[in-house]
């Protein structure tokens, strides 16, 4: 679309808020971001120690830990999560008896409070009175009588990021919602041509909604790189930091006054996120935006 | 017609300007201030009895509204992003580690110049308690809250155990920790979840215990700190099994439910065995000093604890708010409503208080405690004197207690987060 000379000064003026405001809120903050990464400021007192804050970040255990959990989350959501959301989608696209139950269901962890989940599931995990040993050792599995799921560090993740799956109903809802605008022409044909339900569910829809598919990736993907309140309220990145994450990491740098460094590692994960997002949309780049 | 108007405005002017100064004039102060002291906690009803009878006496003028936070760690992280903001609350709790960091700010109120407009504070404190919480002649904060940490034990689980006292050194005390485990129970309550608390007022015991009441000041590399680890690690083989992420709720209500012998909190804590505990835990509760290690360079008897809370408040740029808190904190530190706050929580204060004849056992044993005790050594939390390390701590005794590191490690933990 060609723009007239005429239009250009409405055009600015309508941006302008929106410019305003993301400059404001957006640009200005990484910005104060980027200029803090480089000092030792604590809040108070601050002096310029070029890249000490990032050396010092990436000599930590701790911190490479909290980027390749990071990333353990995303690829989960990318490979479970969102592939899961998809399944859910097909099946209930049928619109099969009792399918808006299901749904209802399955979307229902979106509307209660992150924190009570949390709890909820740290209450379930619990080593001596949790739910889920209790069934454990009431099939048989005695050996998981006390067994403290968050507080081990073979199990502590894998218990984190599996519970993480009961988010399917969001990216399950995005699918649903786009197989709707389906032409119902397709499957008509389809079945004139003897196509089962399954052939129709893989050769029609899963092709016709690959976008908002890919599109799901990218958020959750954008989701995971933000977690913080499942980690830092089930176990604050412990035992040992064996489920620290990047903003857990950030807001425990923030708490002891290490403003500086809170902020270098605030940097690197928006460069990481960056990076993943351009990645992904050179990767998906023709099914998500054309 | 003009005329009209004008007259009819510089009416309406007239009205709107009595209504504002009128209203400025009776305007009530409103004192914010966020609370850890709710719920659950045992000073939360004479707390509450005290604000009402104090916004109650100076109805129309001052009334004080509590915020409710219900969890330590994250109002001292609050508290922490609040000052590095510059966003203080009217009044706040703040705890031993961060009155550094609130001094440095120079955001909050120096109530240095109040404690000579009146008689109030320099009476009902011992001598030189404001003195020596001043810096550089600024009193950011009014000591509070003291506490000591002694080991509180079920003597019933002891003596079905064969113990009819507490053991006065670890080779004894895990020794008992085994018949008790063979009785089947637990022996000690332990967490490693938000700052590790009451397992790291066990790890501060031990620490005294191996390098003197002045070990802080030797620096992380003293094999004290080692060895305490040593004894954490030993002792995290008689805990619960959720121990590891649990935390200050899950550990002491082990204790308040008989599950466990052992446990150690400040005396804040003596209110919860009987509110909070199962009939008749708290006449079956002992106080005893934690154990020594032999050949440390502690002493028998020695205690952990100091000074808990603090009171402060933010800075004002309206003097009549900034004479409303002053009104408030002096309320708080009335003698009597002292008293009052001590009686029912079993908390200890700095302010002299005459405390009635009928204070809880446990709470006289723990005074006598202190009395016989030949030092009182700070908790590791407050005397390690970094906020980074103290956080650390932990994650660095989880990584202990599931093996991931030797006590070698623990330590290098902490060095690496300093």
């Amino acid at each position: 679309m060609k723009i007239k000379k005429d239009e250009v000064g409405w055009l600015l003026l309508f941006i302008l808020p929106t410019l305003i405001l993301f400059t404001l809120f957006f640009i200005l903050p990484i910005l104060f971001l980027l200029v803090s990464s480089f000092t030792n400021w604590d809040g108070i007192d601050a002096e310029f120690v070029g890249f000490e804050n990032y050396i010092k970040l990436f000599n930590k255990k701790s911190f490479v830990r909290a980027i390749t959990n990071n990333l353990y989350w995303c690829i989960t959501a990318a490979l479970i999560t969102v592939p899961l959301g998809l399944i859910i989608a097909l099946l209930l696209s049928h619109r099969s008896r009792g399918w808006k139950v299901f749904r209802t269901v399955l979307f229902v962890p979106q509307v209660v409070s992150s924190a009570a989940i949390a709890m909820l599931w740290a209450a379930v995990f619990n080593a001596e009175y949790g739910l889920l040993n209790f069934i454990l050792d009431n099939i048989g599995l005695s050996n998981y009588k006390n067994h403290n799921w968050l507080g081990n560090v073979r199990t502590a993740n894998a218990a984190l990021i599996g519970f993480s799956l009961c988010y399917v109903g969001y990216f399950m809802v995005i699918m649903l919602a786009k197989t709707a605008s389906i032409s119902e022409d397709y499957y008509d044909a389809a079945k004139i041509d003897g196509a089962s339900q399954i052939q129709k569910d893989f050769y029609i829809t899963a092709p016709l909604i690959k976008s908002t598919f890919f599109l799901c990736i990218i958020l959750a993907v954008i989701f995971n790189l933000r977690q913080f309140e499942y980690v830092y309220l089930m176990t604050a990145g412990g035992p040992a930091n064996k489920t620290q994450v990047l903003v857990v990491y950030i807001w425990n740098e923030l708490t002891v006054q290490r403003l500086g460094r809170g902020s270098a590692a605030g940097v690197i994960m928006i460069a990481l996120g960056a990076m993943l997002l351009l990645i992904l949309r050179r990767t998906l780049k023709s099914e998500t935006y054309n | 017609m003009i005329k009209l108007i004008l007259k009819k405005l510089s009416i309406t002017f007239i009205a709107i300007s009595f209504t504002v100064i009128s209203s400025v004039a009776s305007a009530e102060i409103t004192i914010t201030w966020p609370s850890i002291w709710v719920g659950k906690d045992s000073k939360t009803t004479v707390i509450g009895e005290l604000i009402d009878e104090f916004n109650a006496a100076n109805a129309g003028s001052i009334k004080v509204v509590v915020e409710e936070q219900t969890d330590y760690d994250i109002y001292a992280q609050k508290l922490t992003a609040q000052i590095a903001t510059g966003d203080l609350p009217d009044i706040m709790t703040v705890g031993a580690q961060l009155l550094d960091v609130l001094h440095r700010s120079g955001k909050a109120m120096d109530l240095a110049p109040h404690i000579n407009s009146d008689s109030h504070w320099n009476n009902v404190y011992p001598e030189n308690a404001l003195q020596s919480a001043m810096t550089d002649g600024v009193l950011s904060a009014l000591p509070y809250e003291l506490f000591v940490t002694p080991v509180t034990y079920n003597k019933k689980i002891l003596k079905d155990a064969g113990y009819d006292e507490f053991p006065d050194n670890y080779d004894d005390f895990f020794k008992m920790c085994e018949a008790i485990t063979a009785n089947g129970k637990v022996c000690t309550s332990q967490m490693t979840g938000k700052n590790g608390w009451t397992s790291m007022l066990w790890y501060s015991q031990a620490l005294a215990s191996a390098g003197g009441p002045d070990i802080y000041e030797k620096g992380l590399d003293h094999p004290a700190y080692v060895k305490a680890f040593e004894v954490m690690e030993k002792m995290y083989q008689y805990t619960t099994s959720d121990a590891v992420g649990a935390d200050a709720g899950v550990s002491g209500g082990h204790f308040l439910n008989e599950r466990t012998a052992v446990f150690m909190n400040g005396p804040w804590f003596i209110a919860r065995y009987t509110s909070d505990g199962i009939p008749g835990l708290h006449e079956n509760i002992g106080v005893a000093a934690a154990p020594m290690l032999m050949g440390g360079e502690g002493s028998p008897g020695g205690y952990v604890g100091g000074r808990q809370s603090s009171l402060a408040a933010g800075k004002q740029s309206d003097p009549a708010k900034e004479e409303a808190i002053v009104k408030f904190l002096k309320w708080l530190t009335i003698p009597e409503n002292v008293a009052r706050l001590s009686y029912s929580s079993g908390a200890m204060f700095i302010v002299n208080a005459d405390l009635p004849n009928d204070m809880d056992r446990l709470f006289i044993e723990m005074k006598q405690g202190i009395s016989d005790a030949p030092y009182v050594a700070p908790i590791f939390q407050n005397g390690i004197g970094s906020l980074a390390v103290a956080s650390e701590f932990p994650q660095a005794l989880s990584a202990l207690a599931i093996g991931d590191v030797t006590p070698e490690g623990a330590v290098e933990m902490l060095q690496d987060a300093e």
